[in-house]
């Protein structure tokens, strides 16, 4: 598939920290990427770095096939973005921020109608931004990213500051985007359920490293069931197992089991019992994605 | 490109308060100026050129100067709010044209502020009653004035870029107003932006440059703009943005 962006080893140092660690992005066209990790991660970063306004220090970016340092007004034309929270001028309208834009970026007018339609601000477009609330302010941000119908649609936590109304209305607008106008989104976020209902791709990133990118299936596709098994001794199962070419992990006081059949379940318990080894439990552990995340970032907190 | 950055700037300034200090600090400038004169009729008595005297001395050494720096810390503060470097220099216009849209916006504005100063001017003095004819020199004060004025536009712009703040750019300014009277009153009048708005202006010599001095006047504020404008357009694109 046609590769809309692309890294090579993309990095940013700041003093001796590495916040971004030799990152290979890849987004194709019509994905709509989510792009995940935990506060810090080094999501923001990365973004900046794919729009030129952080330089990298080390890799190269590649946009529509194209270096970004030798052709950044091309490629500018054809992104839209919101980076961190929403930029527009408070003394002035919505529509006269969009207007900003579209000076900027040269569209017609029929542009900047449909795109304060589409985020459903055309009611308040003759307000100051000073009065909007943050949620109408996210929109704007939005309707400002889209105004060019843009190729590639770059979004920061898109849904920030948005209510659940909201969230869910964003959410359908962002998944309809692609085929109604062909475009290719990439949008960061620390919420795993967030891009789980939206993205088709999935990049994790972690204290700068890339922890996991695939498709969402790929993602979801470690998040099979697998077997739990606690016996009396611990030690002499886990030998048993090794024996019979089985290497679980252990997990507290038990042995887990991944990508196992049925038939080897059974098999692995007749082992057990002949051995003498009295098994106690055999139970299914379905895992969630957010375990996986979890698993995959190591971190227990909320993220 | 230019063009539309220009245009864009120019909905930026709508509803905002800027004309009041536009405005008002020419207009503070002239009143001290023309009180002064009335008051001291006795010492002052060449008519529209001791009038001048007082009035440009205001507002070329102190008034002009701090509302330049103002204008000039607005015109950024727009950008370093809400994240607004983000957005624009994620336009596809080259970062040049950015700045120099800002350089272009300001030396409009600063020109009608020369037109409004010269009307307080005049209307001033012939409040006062002054009879005899508007020197000749006047135009040229007045466009000396803005050339040097666009220049010190550009040295503020420059600041203001870079320091998030917008009192600290505008406080040193002040501190360069003084600064340039003192390498003014040394002979010094043609190398520092804020001296070349007082020679020019002829604020404190009324006696016009010659024409030696008025080409050097012009050469040093291009080549302040030229080189200012060219630095910072070469350190916003090598650069991080911070937002
Ligand atoms: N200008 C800077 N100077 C020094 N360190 C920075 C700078 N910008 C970012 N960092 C560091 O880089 C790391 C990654 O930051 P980044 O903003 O990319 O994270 P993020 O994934 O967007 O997080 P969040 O979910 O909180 O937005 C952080 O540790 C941050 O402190
Ligand atoms: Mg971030």
């Amino acid at each position: 598939m046609n590769q809309i962006v692309s890294t090579r080893n993309l990095s940013k140092r700041y003093g001796n920290v590495f916040s971004v660690n030799e990152v290979n992005l890849s987004v194709c066209e019509g994905d709509i990427y989510g792009f995940l990790g935990p506060n810090g991660a080094g999501k923001t970063t990365t973004l900046k770095m794919l729009l030129g306004l952080v330089r990298p220090t080390g890799g190269k970016v590649k946009i529509f096939g194209k270096e970004l340092e030798a052709n950044r007004r091309y490629i500018l034309q054809n992104i839209g973005s919101l980076i961190e929270s929403p930029s527009n001028y408070e003394h002035l309208t919505g529509l006269e921020n969009m207007r900003v834009v579209q000076r900027l970026r040269d569209v017609p007018d029929k542009n900047v109608t449909e795109a304060l339609k589409m985020v459903r601000l055309e009611k308040q477009k003759d307000k100051k931004v000073a009065q909007y609330s943050l949620g109408m302010k996210q929109r704007l941000g939005i309707a400002m990213a889209m105004l060019s119908f843009p190729k590639l649609l770059i979004l920061d936590e898109p849904t920030n500051g948005l209510d659940p109304a909201g969230i869910g209305e964003m959410r359908e607008l962002i998944k309809s985007l692609p085929q109604r106008y062909g475009m290719t989104i990439l949008l960061s976020s620390h919420l795993l359920s967030e891009i789980e209902q939206m993205a088709t791709s999935v990049g994790i990133i972690h204290n700068g490293t890339m922890l996991f990118q695939g498709s969402m299936e790929k993602l979801q596709a470690r998040s099979r069931p697998a077997i739990r098994i606690k016996t009396q001794d611990h030690a002499m199962a886990r030998e048993l197992l090794a024996s019979r070419g089985f290497f679980p992990k252990v997990q507290e006081d038990s042995l887990l089991l991944e990508n196992i059949t049925d038939s080897q379940v059974a098999q692995v318990n007749r082992d057990l019992v002949a051995a003498d080894i009295d098994v106690l439990r055999i139970e299914e552990q379905t895992r969630s994605l957010e375990s996986i995340f979890l698993d995959l970032t190591g971190k227990g907190n909320s993220l | 490109m230019l063009q539309q950055c220009i245009s864009a700037e120019w909905i930026k300034l709508r509803r905002s308060y800027l004309w009041i200090v536009m405005m008002s600090l020419p207009l503070v400038s002239v009143c001290i100026g023309c009180a002064n004169f009335a008051m001291n009729q006795g010492v002052l008595k060449n008519e529209w050129y001791s009038l001048w005297s007082q009035v440009s001395l205001f507002y070329g050494e102190f008034f002009f100067p701090i509302l330049i720096a103002i204008c000039s810390a607005y015109l950024c503060r727009l950008e370093h709010a809400n994240r607004n470097w983000n957005m624009i220099m994620t336009a596809p216009v080259s970062v040049g044209s950015l700045f120099i849209a800002k350089v272009a916006v300001i030396s409009v504005l600063l020109l009608l502020v020369q037109g409004f100063f010269f009307i307080l001017y005049v209307a001033g003095g012939m409040l006062i009653g002054l009879q005899a004819d508007l020197p000749p020199e006047l135009p040229g004060w007045l466009f000396r004035g803005w050339i040097a004025a666009v220049a010190i536009g550009v040295l503020q712009l420059a600041l203001s870029v870079r320091i998030r703040s917008f009192a600290a750019p505008v406080g040193i300014g002040l501190c360069m107003t003084f600064l340039g009277l003192g390498m003014y009153v040394m002979n010094l009048g043609l190398i520092f932006p804020h001296s070349l708005l007082t020679a020019g202006m002829g604020v404190l010599s009324q006696e016009g440059l010659g024409l030696g001095s008025s080409f050097l006047f012009y050469v040093m504020n291009l080549l302040y703009i030229v080189v200012i404008s060219a630095g910072v357009m070469y350190r916003m694109r090598s650069t991080d943005v911070v937002s």
